[in-house]
């Protein structure tokens, strides 16, 4: 906070920065900066006839043809509105369905080991917008942006809509039969059959497969689940002698130390609920957390660090015993049998912190005691998942809970399978929403093993890498129409179907239950059936089973005993961990934001969703430090050649600040070769998972160089720039005690319009920077609410993303180790918006209410108004991105908000259906409006509520507190738009002298 | 000839000819008013608002049951004309047609009388709760044999009530205007 920008002074280096070449300020960049839109982005014109060079804008001739076009349009669609069709209605109507009101229902979507209660809001019977149950104890009404995307895949036109065999469209009768058939040959010859599924998280399901296992006795079951990482489950069953799942508890840490863990990137809302209610801080004398964090590759959690050290993956083993080391000579009590011996005190060897750093980590761990946590990444190796544990055991930690898991296929399974596979072992094999063939590392292997088994069936709802290796091909509901239950911390959780069958689909489950009864063993005619049986025996006495559906949970208290840690494990771990070096680059292999392990490469939303470090979209390209780049030579962008074990892969480079040296990172899950929008998106980086399950995620030993050419990356970061004004605020909690305001001082506002008077209501929003970790749910609520349009890679590259809310990643500090700030930005509805002024058929304008209202009838795309957003929030249609779309994929569309056509700017609403639904429904009851009864949905999607909505004019309101709040500031206030969102500024609690950033 | 005075005599009045002409032809198309009154197209059933509104008295709310609680007033689902037509006037070959469609489940493909663009969310709540007769937008239905548009329901028609609403407000209503932003209909 030293050094400050003069207000309207020239330029100096940035202070907050969110591209190396905005860093560097590069003349592209600096050109870049002084126009709307990117070069490209506005048609060109080719004067070929005098020989001119090409320029942006409209030539003459498409100009008439386009104002001859418009005209002819204007007087064909205004003519006349007679004969506008049918209406037809409900021939038998449900009586829970009234058109033009939504319904909700509780749900849940599984993804991995990860269970998410919902809420799916339908409309006439479609689901068309998943939030959080707020009933559920643990996520509090909130949800992943993975979950909220999901309902796209409900409506994927590539979904398979009849099952197959051997290509041939066929009935379920005749397919089952075939099924049958396969798997009473296994059962009569005792051959076993393998069935391959994902985690195992529901009782009735586990239970439903017990069923299975007792009709097949040979039966062999494998939870595959790609990305999850073997070495946690290794280092787990080490640890406590059994497979276990560690929650973290965040609520109860003072001192969090992550080893590489990510758990604040929006997969966890439990944890960035907690993290956003120690952050959201009013006064500075309140309790703040401080977050440490270790790692090699720059994670979101990374991001939000108090203080981040660059460590690379190998070695965080070797740094997490030697601090239990430390901790254990200040007298912290050891688990019996503990044997450090192998490793060091103080910092080890190949590691690059000060020695000050060090002895004020180990203090800190040290007082907090067991309000400290440690979590270790997924994909680290098992011997830093090891340290952990043991660390945790060490300070006694009550901020993670360890619960006993279902264990997952290991890699070493996998093998056995495939070599069991290649000899003939098997008779069946039935893949159930799994894709091997995709993420097997040894692709060729697999695909040969499997052909060698006789009979090969796939259930699933998009044909895959793994479908088209099989006989038999049985298309599988969505979850959003299937039965299930689960079991989460603090309640069961059930599923139930909020649309029919949109196609001639089952559930797995159903399937199998079929097979059953084919084997000869009594089973429930359905898996409805099955489920409801199972529960009316389980549930508590005055509690009926549609009463639990309604609810969508089962509240229980956790049973199951936390297992102890063994001490005895850590000597071979900490000799092992004290010996790990990476040779060559190292290469570390998470799973894709978007993609998470590819299940979700076929879903748009995600795929334009920016990742919130990189900010790229629809490409996994490799990352890699700015001290590796400049020995390298490499630029953004470049073309390499990354080579690891015979293995070699082209792909783009890019340079990410604040990565260790020598670590690179690739995220799994791209490089589909199936699915229409998933096929050919990146690069597939399974080939490169380790076989060895300690640590199949970390692989030393990879060589990059330079494979000529450049690729222009769809990345969203240098969109939308703002010339380096200083736009985010962070402060540290000196500062926020001392002057949260610092140099910036309230603008004297000087206008020539007259003030605008809002009668009834000003809506406004507060965003605290501090409780936002840049997780994007905002983004894919925003999405599916609004129905924003995708637009595609191409497009994204030209900086025409349609995207209404942004978040803005700024570095500030050094490149290598750079301190980050995320802004979430959108219309700043400002009460003297330069976007309305400029507008030649005023379709922008300001409502009674304190909103920039948008009417897409009246737009005729001048782009004026983007042009004059000094916040950049204004998205323009160039094409038509929704026209040519059909059912199913219209059927997403929230019917209450229009769907734009190609020539028409558009930009944030504040969500005014939602407002002018909240408000109708408060006068038709005869009241006011209550505070918080109207949600925008990137409030509502917020899961540290970072974002809240209101009215400014009520003073009372938390909107109209928060906005006074002394953190509270507007952005671009000198400009004298006055916006109608107030940031409170960030903050970080680092426990260094000279900032975050000090190694 | 100069190559100014020519531009005067021909290009000029010319061009005003022609942008006269196409204000006026976009004009009369634009104003359709005079075309969408009285469209009354003929439904799959002759059903009269006049004998069940008019001479029967049954409430518009009766069938047209969302016009309190959601967007849209909606149309009857056929099982509700049932309720009645099960055993009232089963001898007429309209019901009958009824009564086979009620029975077999296919859709009633009603004929959109009124009708509003795609952009405009129009909501019937807030008019129903300020006591605005249904008759003050959709005419006197009470008195239709077969159902006829009576209003253009272009948007100075909302404007036009919005600015000065005391005609169709019951008496004592302390409403004074309605709402004319954009976004109250349009988002």
């Amino acid at each position: 906070m030293k050094t400050r920008l003069p207000e309207h002074g020239p330029l100096e280096t940035p202070r907050f920065w969110r591209t190396l070449e905005e860093r560097i300020e590069t003349p592209e960049a600096q050109r870049a900066a002084q126009d709307e839109f990117l070069p490209g982005a506005l048609p060109t014109i080719h004067d070929d006839v005098h020989g001119l060079p090409p320029q942006d804008g409209f030539s003459r001739r498409d100009f008439f043809g386009l104002v001859g076009a418009a005209a002819a349009l204007a007087a064909t669609v205004a003519c006349d509105r007679k004969g506008q069709g049918t209406v037809v209605p409900y021939t038998k109507r449900p009586v829970e369905v009234t058109p033009g009101v939504a319904n909700y229902y509780a749900s849940a979507f599984q993804e991995g080991r990860r269970v998410y209660p919902v809420l799916v809001k339908t409309r006439e019977g479609r689901p068309i917008l998943i939030t959080g149950n707020d009933e559920h104890p643990g996520v509090k009404g909130k949800t992943s942006p993975r979950a909220m995307a999901d309902v796209l895949r409900l409506y994927d036109p590539d979904r398979l809509r009849a099952p197959k065999l051997n290509g041939r469209v066929l009935g379920w009768a005749e397919a089952e039969t075939s099924l049958h058939q396969a798997l009473r040959a296994a059962k009569d010859a005792a051959k076993p059959v393998l069935l391959l599924s994902g985690a195992l998280v529901s009782p009735s399901r586990k239970a439903l497969l017990a069923d299975l296992r007792a009709a097949l006795p040979t039966l062999e079951h494998l939870a595959l689940e790609p990305a999850a990482g073997d070495a946690a489950e290794e280092a787990a069953r080490a640890s406590y002698g059994q497979t276990v799942e560690l929650r973290p508890r965040l609520a109860k840490a003072q001192v969090i130390l992550s080893l590489g863990a990510d758990f604040l990137n929006g997969e966890d809302p439990e944890a960035l609920a907690a993290w956003g209610a120690k952050r959201r801080l009013n006064h500075a004398r309140e309790a703040i957390n401080r977050l440490w964090v270790l790692e090699g590759p720059l994670t979101l959690t990374g991001t939000n660090a108090d203080q981040r050290l660059p460590v690379s993956p190998s070695r965080l083993g070797a740094v997490a015993f030697a601090l239990a080391r430390e901790l254990a000579a200040k007298g912290l009590p050891l688990p019996a049998g503990t044997d450090l011996s192998a490793s060091s005190t103080g910092v080890p060897a190949g590691v690059d912190i000060s020695p000050k750093t060090w002895s004020s980590l180990v203090k800190d761990l040290h007082q907090a005691g067991r309000n400290a946590v440690v979590l270790c990444g997924a994909q680290m190796p098992a011997e830093a998942h090891q340290a952990a544990h043991l660390l945790n055991a060490l300070l006694g930690s009550e901020a993670v809970a360890v619960r006993p898991a279902e264990p997952l296929a290991s890699i070493r399974d996998l093998e056995a399978a495939t070599r069991g596979m290649a000899e003939g072992r098997y008779a069946a094999v039935l893949f159930w929403d799994v894709n091997p063939a995709y993420s097997y590392p040894r692709t060729a292997a697999w695909k040969e093993a499997v052909a060698k088994v006789p009979s090969r069936t796939w259930i699933g709802q998009v044909e895959d890498e793994t479908s088209a290796q099989c006989q038999l091909q049985l298309p599988e509901n969505h979850w959003l129409e299937s039965w299930g239950d689960f079991s989460t911390e603090g309640a069961e959780v059930l599923q139930q179907p909020t649309i029919g069958t949109l196609y001639d689909t089952r559930q797995g489950e159903d399937v199998l239950l079929g097979a059953i009864r084919a084997l000869g063993a009594p089973a429930s005619e359905s898996y409805h059936a099955y489920l409801r049986d199972r529960w009316q025996k389980a549930l508590p006495a005055g509690t009926s089973f549609e009463q639990a559906l309604h609810d969508g949970l089962v509240k229980v208290g956790d049973k199951a005993a936390a297992p102890a840690f063994k001490g005895s494990s850590v000597a071979a771990a900490a000799r092992k961990a004290a010996e790990s070096r990476a040779q060559d680059l190292e290469l570390v292999l998470f799973s894709g934001f978007a993609t998470l392990d590819g299940r979700h490469g076929n879903n748009a939303w995600l795929q334009e969703t920016p990742d919130p470090v990189t900010k790229m979209t629809w490409d996994n390209p490799v990352s890699l430090s700015v001290q590796d780049a400049t020995a390298l030579g490499l630029q953004e962008g470049d073309f390499v050649s990354l080579s690891l074990d015979g293995t070699t892969l082209k792909l783009p480079a890019i340079i990410q600040p604040g990565q260790a040296k020598g670590v690179l990172a690739l995220a799994l899950g791209y490089g589909r070769t199936t699915g229409g929008v998933a096929k050919g998106v990146g690069v597939n980086a399974f080939p490169f998972m380790g076989l060895d399950p300690a640590s199949p995620n970390v692989r030393s030993g990879a060589r990059l160089t330079k494979a000529g050419g450049r690729k222009e990356l769809s990345r969203t970061q240098r969109h939308h720039r703002m010339e380096g004004r200083d736009l985010v605020r962070s402060l540290t909690m000196a500062e926020f005690a001392q002057d949260p305001q610092g140099h910036h001082h309230a603008p004297e506002p000087i206008t020539l319009y007259e003030e605008q008077r809002f009668p009834d209501h000003k809506w406004g929003m507060v965003i605290d920077l501090a409780a936002c970790t840049g997780c994007s749910a905002c983004v894919v609520a925003c999405q599916s609410e609004n129905n924003v349009s995708v637009v595609g890679p191409e497009q994204v590259t030209l900086g025409r993303e349609m995207h209404w809310i942004r978040i803005d990643r700024y570095y500030e500090g050094e490149l290598e180790n750079p301190k980050v700030v995320h802004q979430p930005m959108l219309c700043q509805h400002c009460d003297s918006a330069p976007c309305e002024n400029v507008c030649p058929v005023n379709a922008t304008n300001h409502s009674p209410e304190g909103l920039n209202q948008m009417a897409y009838n009246r737009c005729v795309g001048t782009r004026y108004c983007a042009n004059n957003c000094p916040y950049k929030v204004r998205r323009f249609n160039f094409l038509e991105y929704t026209a040519y779309k059909a059912e199913p994929e219209t059927l997403v569309y929230n019917p209450e908000v229009t769907v734009r056509p190609r020539g028409v700017m558009e930009k944030c609403t504040f969500c005014v259906q939602r407002i002018n639904d909240g408000r109708i429904r408060a006068k038709g009851e005869g009241r006011t409006l209550r505070d918080g009864e109207i949600t925008t949905a990137c409030m509502a999607g917020c899961p540290s509520d970072a974002i809240v909505f209101g009215d400014l004019k009520d003073p009372k309101s938390k909107v109209s507190q928060l906005a006074a709040a002394s953190r509270a500031y507007r952005v671009l206030e000198e400009v004298g738009a006055k916006p109608a969102i107030a940031y409170l500024a960030d903050l970080k609690n680092p426990a260094v002298q000279g900032g975050p950033h000090a190694l | 000839m100069h190559r100014f005075d020519r531009a005067f005599r021909f290009v000029l009045p010319a061009a005003a000819v022609a942008v006269l002409a196409t204000v006026l032809s976009v004009g009369w198309f634009t104003q359709p008013d005079r075309f969408a009154k009285g469209y009354a197209p003929e439904q799959p059933i002759p059903f009269s608002h006049e004998l069940h509104a008019g001479t029967l008295r049954m409430p518009c709310q009766y069938c047209h049951s969302g016009v309190d609680r959601s967007r849209h007033a909606g149309i009857p689902s056929v099982d509700l004309c049932m309720g009645c037509h099960k055993v009232t006037r089963t001898d007429r070959p309209a019901i009958q047609k009824l009564t086979r469609i009620a029975n077999s489940g296919e859709p009633m493909p009603w004929q959109r009388v009124h009708t509003l663009p795609d952009h405009v969310f129009f909501d019937h709540r807030p008019h129903v709760s300020a006591g605005i007769a249904c008759q003050s937008c959709h005419g006197e239905v009470q008195t239709m044999k077969v159902l006829t548009r009576e209003m253009g329901l272009r948007m100075g028609n909302c404007l036009g009530c919005h600015r000065d609403p005391h005609a169709v407000l019951p008496q004592g209503s302390k409403i004074t205007r309605g709402a004319e932003h954009c976004s109250a209909c349009h988002r």
